[in-house]
């Protein structure tokens, strides 16, 4: 099998470029994705290729834009969505709330929402309060999607492809400061499959879960805790819903302690909704409480060292790592 | 008249142009420019046994929302109720012009369409008694309808415009000659922004899409007027969107059937959008919970001296297509079969709450 050293934008190109080859049915559209090449670049050179009809500019109007797709996925097409930042969503939200999500089960079956909603998420570099948010909360409490969120290259385009595929609206979660991340991937194509979360190192002392870009300082972490004889478990969810309860139970019955790490707020976020049903599937198996790790409950803050003290970092997971082996 | 004194204070001097609701529709409005119709050449055009037809959906209509608001009365229908009494003519000289191999989206006030787009009686009184026969099974209601061609029955104020542009996307995309998105909207949606961004879009990127304001006079409980400032509102947002606008008599098939056929005509040879107007105004509240105390008994009873149905019926019976006595036998037959379908919604089953959860995904291919 031929391999190749590429970056996570370029994963996700060679996912939508493979996809739009095997299906006339595929296309891309947000704001500077064609002429621009993409505002991060994932886009590049896809115009050139496929030409304006596949591969479209829109203006600045994301709820007009998203609901347009959305539109276009009911009646036979299967369009992806690139958002600039997840936080432009919000002036869509409507679009995604009242029909992406909830067309297929209110029309009874009727009209399903084959969409792939993509782009970067949560916190770059110092974008402060208006440009930082994770949204897989906010959507993740609707049902209706799939929400996914890929940490490597690999992922990204085995579950890009997948998530194109399905018959389902997809808000599927990158990150603007691992776009450039390299990583060996094979040439030959392959799928990830939704809903499968991955064990990325085995340990068996205590169970880390995370996912996306947290996944960095988890390890670091995790590296920390060896020099000293303990063997932290890493769960990468890959998907966050449907969850994965599964792995992560699994895991949580070997070592029987558990630490949650997400980028986003901690007041209903993923780590709540995992934390309760790790409690739910294996509250006897746990010999130390749960202990989270999660952004600050501030809009993400503009100065360098705000934004560092709000979001997890390697000190603030070792610290609840000790906690729980307390 | 309390509400145009109401309209009076608050907007001074504009007043000259708030006589809504008071006086004949063509002549409430200044600079509407009518499309013109001959409703004698479109008669000939449709022939006989159609326009029974037509005539007969009308009645159907009107019987399924005066059951479905008696039957909401009795408690067996619940959530909103939003009636087309009143607005006929618009939607059945639609479908009449156009035929039903189109996409079409409205409004929470969606039963006719439905009705018009092939969903049964049976299917549409089922949906409202909340049962599994019903058309989307009891999980839309009132404001949710379906078609095969119907892609709602949505309900956020303008929420849908940019569902109904998106059809068009896939029209112009698939290249489907012949083939258009209509797309039906209140007089109180034009200011949403969502409707903003679809027409720039939908003229910008050249799709076919009717955008059709059915004028009824109220948003809710707020006159037209003191929420939109430019009147006639379609003719002056077309301007702004470089398209081409339609000024429609809702009240009058003959004109509406006319204006529907030449602006679709116009969309499928230039593939460009249009805006289309018609002023009509509903019969009922906005909903029926809405006493509508804002309109006066006097003001209504104005706008129900051109009962869309009385007036089509009236023109068939003056141009001997029809007679008195059939007219009464077949409104009979219309009211029956909705009685029917009240029959058959009550005796329908209730979901099975196994299947509650079921169905918010799609199924995937293998």
């Amino acid at each position: 099998m031929g391999m190749q050293n590429i970056e996570i934008r370029e994963a996700l190109r060679q996912a939508i470029d493979e996809e739009m080859t095997r299906d006339a049915t595929v296309f891309i559209m947000g704001e500077e994705v064609a002429e621009y090449n993409g505002a991060y670049k994932v886009t590049k050179g896809m115009l050139a290729k496929w030409g304006s009809r596949r591969v479209i500019d829109t203006p600045i109007a994301e709820n007009g834009f998203a609901g347009i797709a959305i539109g276009a996925a009911q009646t036979g097409l299967r369009p992806i969505v690139e958002f600039m930042s997840w936080n432009f969503s919000f002036v869509a939200a409507d679009q995604l709330i009242s029909n992406a999500c909830k067309a297929y089960y209110m029309s009874g079956g009727r009209f399903k929402v084959p969409i792939v909603f993509r782009g970067p998420n949560g916190a770059a570099a110092q974008v402060s309060c208006q440009h930082s948010h994770c949204v897989e909360a906010i959507y993740g409490n609707l049902p209706g999607f799939i929400v996914i969120a890929p940490s490597n290259a690999y992922d990204a385009k085995g579950l890009l492809k997948s998530a194109i595929r399905s018959n389902n609206p997809v808000i599927f979660l990158e990150n603007e400061l691992d776009y450039g991340d390299k990583m060996e991937i094979p040439t030959e194509e392959y799928l990830v499959p939704i809903g499968k979360a991955k064990v990325i190192r085995e340990g068996k002392h205590v169970t880390l879960v995370s996912y996306s870009r947290m996944l960095k300082f988890c390890k670091e972490a995790a590296d920390e805790l060896s020099k000293r004889g303990i063997s932290v478990e890493i769960i990468d969810l890959r998907t966050i819903k449907p969850l994965d309860i599964a792995t992560v139970a699994a895991s949580v019955r070997k070592t029987h302690r558990c630490v949650l790490v997400e980028e986003g707020h901690i007041f209903a976020g993923i780590s709540a909704e995992l934390g309760f049903q790790i409690i739910e599937h294996c509250f006897d198996d746990l010999d130390a409480p749960l202990v989270r790790v999660c952004q600050r409950e501030t809009p993400l803050p503009y100065s360098k060292f705000l934004e560092k003290e709000s979001l997890p970092n390697t000190a603030r997971i070792v610290a609840a790592l000790n906690e729980v082996l307390a | 008249m309390v509400v145009l004194d109401t309209a009076l204070l608050t907007t001074g001097e504009k007043s000259a142009t708030l006589k809504v609701g008071s006086e004949p529709l063509k002549m409430k409005k200044k600079g509407h420019k009518f499309f013109p119709s001959d409703t004698k050449k479109i008669i000939e055009e449709i022939g006989k046994s159609s326009l029974i037809q037509i005539l007969k959906e009308m009645l159907l209509i009107r019987h399924f929302e005066m059951r479905g608001e008696a039957a909401y009365q009795q408690g067996k229908v619940g959530g909103f109720y939003h009636s087309y009494m009143g607005q006929e003519a618009i939607q059945a000289g639609c479908v009449a012009a156009a035929g039903v191999n189109h996409w079409f989206t409205t409004t929470y006030r969606c039963h006719a369409l439905a009705l018009l787009l092939g969903t049964t009686p049976n299917e549409a009184m089922a949906e409202l008694y909340g049962k599994t026969t019903g058309v989307a099974m009891g999980r839309g209601g009132s404001m949710h309808m379906y078609a095969d061609r119907l892609l709602g029955g949505l309900a956020i104020v303008g929420g849908h415009v940019p569902i109904a542009t998106g059809a068009a996307f896939t029209i112009k995309y698939l290249n489907q000659k012949n083939e258009a998105s209509f797309c039906f909207l209140g007089d109180g949606a034009v200011v949403q922004g969502a409707v903003h961004e679809s027409l720039n879009i939908a003229s910008l990127w050249d799709l076919p899409c009717l955008y059709v304001i059915e004028n009824n006079q109220w948003g809710m409980g707020t006159a037209v007027a003191r929420a939109v400032r430019v009147d006639p509102i379609g003719e002056n947002l077309a301007k702004a969107y470089d398209i081409k606008s339609y000024t429609l008599d809702g009240m009058d098939f003959f004109n509406c059937y006319a204006g529907f056929k030449e602006a679709l005509k116009e969309v499928l040879t230039t593939s460009r959008p249009v805006l289309i107007e018609a002023i009509t105004e509903r019969f009922r509240g906005h909903s029926i919970s809405d006493p509508g105390l804002y309109r006066s008994k006097e003001e209504l009873a104005k706008t129900m001296d051109r009962d869309p149905i009385v007036t089509f019926k009236n023109v068939l019976i003056e141009h001997k297509i029809l007679t008195e006595a059939e007219f009464e036998e077949m409104d009979k037959a219309q009211k029956e079969i909705i009685l029917a379908s009240m029959k058959f919604a009550e005796e329908s089953p209730w979901p099975d709450p196994i299947v509650l959860e079921q169905g918010v995904m799609a199924p995937e291919d293998k």
